[in-house]
């Protein structure tokens, strides 16, 4: 065979399709196009508006504008900021401040990751990708451990900006807490569960709605509008069924679980406990990530 | 198993209420240009497909050398392939394309840089895949076919989109291809070009096996196509002896004659003492036996 001479095959070791490859494949694809320098300024973005949303709300919480209340406002607000300055008080803020920009980080490793899977159809590059890899599952969980790897990054991203914020941010507040201390790691931790579990979630989404617009409408929706609705809902159900479980049960949507899963104590009335939320949320992405498997695998590529 | 024989098995292919391949089968030899032909529709492409486990069959089986192409250990280093939506990421460069097939494949990221060097598209390599022209689409998809040095080439509609040197271009490429004891099966529905190119052809319709064989065995295979051009001054004295063995059809400039060969009216000419100002034997070619053989299934379905 001479026609395709190649110096760069002779010299090759054989090694074939191997995990590694295809994860190293799907991180190739994403850094070779404008997604991850878009998104990774996202998340940027985003997590200096939460830093400053934050930063504004916990000034005013722990220094009440006084002079502007009444006497019964100042009241309040002066036990209000002294529970604020309490050892619980201050480890809540700085759990808070050290996970800012969670809410929209989160939604972008969603979108990252249903982008993965839907990029495939939308540029028509999945005939290509199974001909190089006519194993469709491994493909899949390769995609997920990259989306997962994207969703971790984003987190370390928006973390080391609140890192370096936090301290500064207690600093001129002259409050001292401990940033490294376990309530606020354990956010942190927590934190970086959900970016995963998000981007892992968007993956499977994407694997079960090929369209690449339909999947991404519909883990925004899930994801912003969805758990809003569903509290709306449960909140009516309540009122027919007046029982806490009711409110408990809150917990199944995703967007709640995320809520449940992040926020330090209970995230509403009879919330379940912070690891509740963490279990629906795992549950939720390995039920998609099975269905999407198991369609992918049968449906047919053209 | 002779290495590198595409055998195709019963493949058949039955979406709602469309037998889109109907029990199929046909071999494919190695060394040899393989043209595979049918109209719009026939279910070139579900077959092709099908070979390459994008498709699921409904029934039958397509194997390259004894094996199914998902129980390939590295498909890419033995099939190559180019599908009609052979497409790459619009905001990715033709480079980092191949690439990342190479990531995935296990093969030396620079083999990229080989074969864009081999298909002419070294100074495109760093631009995006949005500013290409169809033809150099084409051309990444055949680089991307090249990537594993395959020992099986599919190729679906390859000329798609390319000007006629690149038409060229890609025909010696084949060739050479096939030359060097490749296998190389390509569809197309160009048959002027396929009857250059091919040293054999399968031809479906409706999802069916219509001929396979050598080009000049399907071409043979039709009856008494064969039809001889005659310019004359005399139609009528020539005609009447030839007899009734010959029948004539108008013809743009002079009359065909099919029956008796060119020889045999060229005496019968002498004998009645007409002249014949022009005389040319017209064998069917390659889309006169296709046209013929595919006009009940060429329809709509």
């Amino acid at each position: 065979m001479t026609t395709l001479a190649s110096p760069a095959l002779s010299g090759a070791k054989r090694t074939g399709t191997t995990p590694g490859r295809l994860i190293g494949a799907e991180i190739l694809k994403v850094r070779t196009t404008n997604a991850w320098w878009l998104f990774t300024i996202g998340v940027v973005v985003f997590t200096l508006l939460a830093l400053a949303v934050n930063w504004l709300g916990h000034h005013f919480e722990l220094h009440p504008p006084i002079s502007q209340l009444n006497a019964d406002q100042q009241r309040t607000a002066e036990a209000s900021a002294a529970l604020a300055r309490t050892p619980p008080g201050l480890a809540k803020i700085t759990a808070d401040m050290v996970t800012s920009g969670q809410m929209f980080g989160c939604l972008l490793a969603l979108v990252l990751g249903s982008l993965v899977v839907t990029n495939e159809f939308y540029h028509q590059t999945a005939t290509a990708t199974f001909m190089t890899t006519p194993h469709r599952t491994a493909v899949l969980l390769a995609k997920l451990m990259a989306a997962a790897l994207f969703g971790a990054v984003f987190w370390a991203v928006s973390t080391v900006l609140d890192f370096v914020a936090t301290p500064v941010f207690l600093h001129t507040e002259h409050v001292s807490y401990g940033m490294f201390s376990w309530i606020p790691m354990r956010s942190v931790l927590l934190n970086l569960l959900a970016f995963v579990l998000w981007a892992v979630f968007g993956c499977g989404l994407g694997a079960l709605i090929r369209n690449q617009i339909g999947a991404v409408i519909t883990g925004v929706v899930v994801y912003l509008i969805g758990s809003i609705a569903i509290q709306l809902l449960f909140q009516l159900l309540h009122v027919l069924i007046p029982h806490d479980w009711v409110l408990t049960a809150q917990v199944a949507a995703p967007g709640v679980a995320s809520r449940v899963l992040l926020t330090p104590g209970r995230a509403f009335d009879h919330a379940p406990p912070q690891w509740a939320g963490g279990v629906v949320l795992v549950a939720y992405a390995a039920i998609f990530t099975i269905i999407g498997i198991a369609l992918t695998r049968k449906r047919d590529i053209s | 198993m002779p290495d590198g024989q595409i055998v195709v098995d019963g493949l058949t292919k039955v979406y709602k209420n469309l037998r889109a391949v109907d029990d199929l089968s046909f071999t494919v030899q190695a060394g040899r240009v393989t043209g595979f032909l049918g109209p719009n529709g026939a279910g070139k492409t579900t077959t092709l497909r099908m070979l390459l486990n994008l498709v699921q069959p409904t029934a039958g089986t397509a194997t390259i050398g004894g094996r199914r192409y998902a129980d390939l250990p590295e498909p890419i280093r033995e099939v190559g392939a180019i599908l009609e939506a052979s497409a790459a990421h619009k905001g990715r460069t033709g480079r980092n394309h191949l690439r990342v097939l190479c990531r995935g494949a296990g093969l030396p990221k620079h083999r990229a840089d080989e074969v864009l060097a081999l298909v002419g598209l070294t100074p495109a390599a760093n631009r995006k895949f949005k500013g290409y022209s169809l033809g150099m689409r084409q051309r990444l998809g055949i680089a991307a076919a090249l990537l594993g040095d395959p020992r099986v080439l599919v190729l679906d509609e390859p000329a798609n989109g390319l000007d006629p040197e690149g038409i060229r271009w890609m025909r010696d490429l084949l060739k050479a291809l096939a030359a060097d004891g490749r296998t190389v099966l390509v569809s197309s529905h160009l048959l002027t070009e396929m009857e250059i190119l091919a040293d054999d052809i399968i031809i479906i319709a409706s999802g069916k096996l219509v001929a396979q064989g050598t080009v000049a065995t399907v071409i043979d295979s039709m009856p008494a196509t064969e039809r001889t051009l005659v310019r004359t001054n005399d139609l009528g004295r020539l005609l009447a002896e030839l007899g009734d063995q010959a029948s004539s059809a108008p013809a743009e400039n002079g009359v065909y004659i099919s029956g008796p060969g060119a020889e045999a009216i060229g005496d019968a000419a002498r004998r009645a003492g007409v002249a014949l100002h022009q005389l040319v034997t017209e064998r069917p070619d390659l889309e006169a036996v296709f046209l013929e053989l595919t006009k009940e299934g060429a329809g709509i379905r």
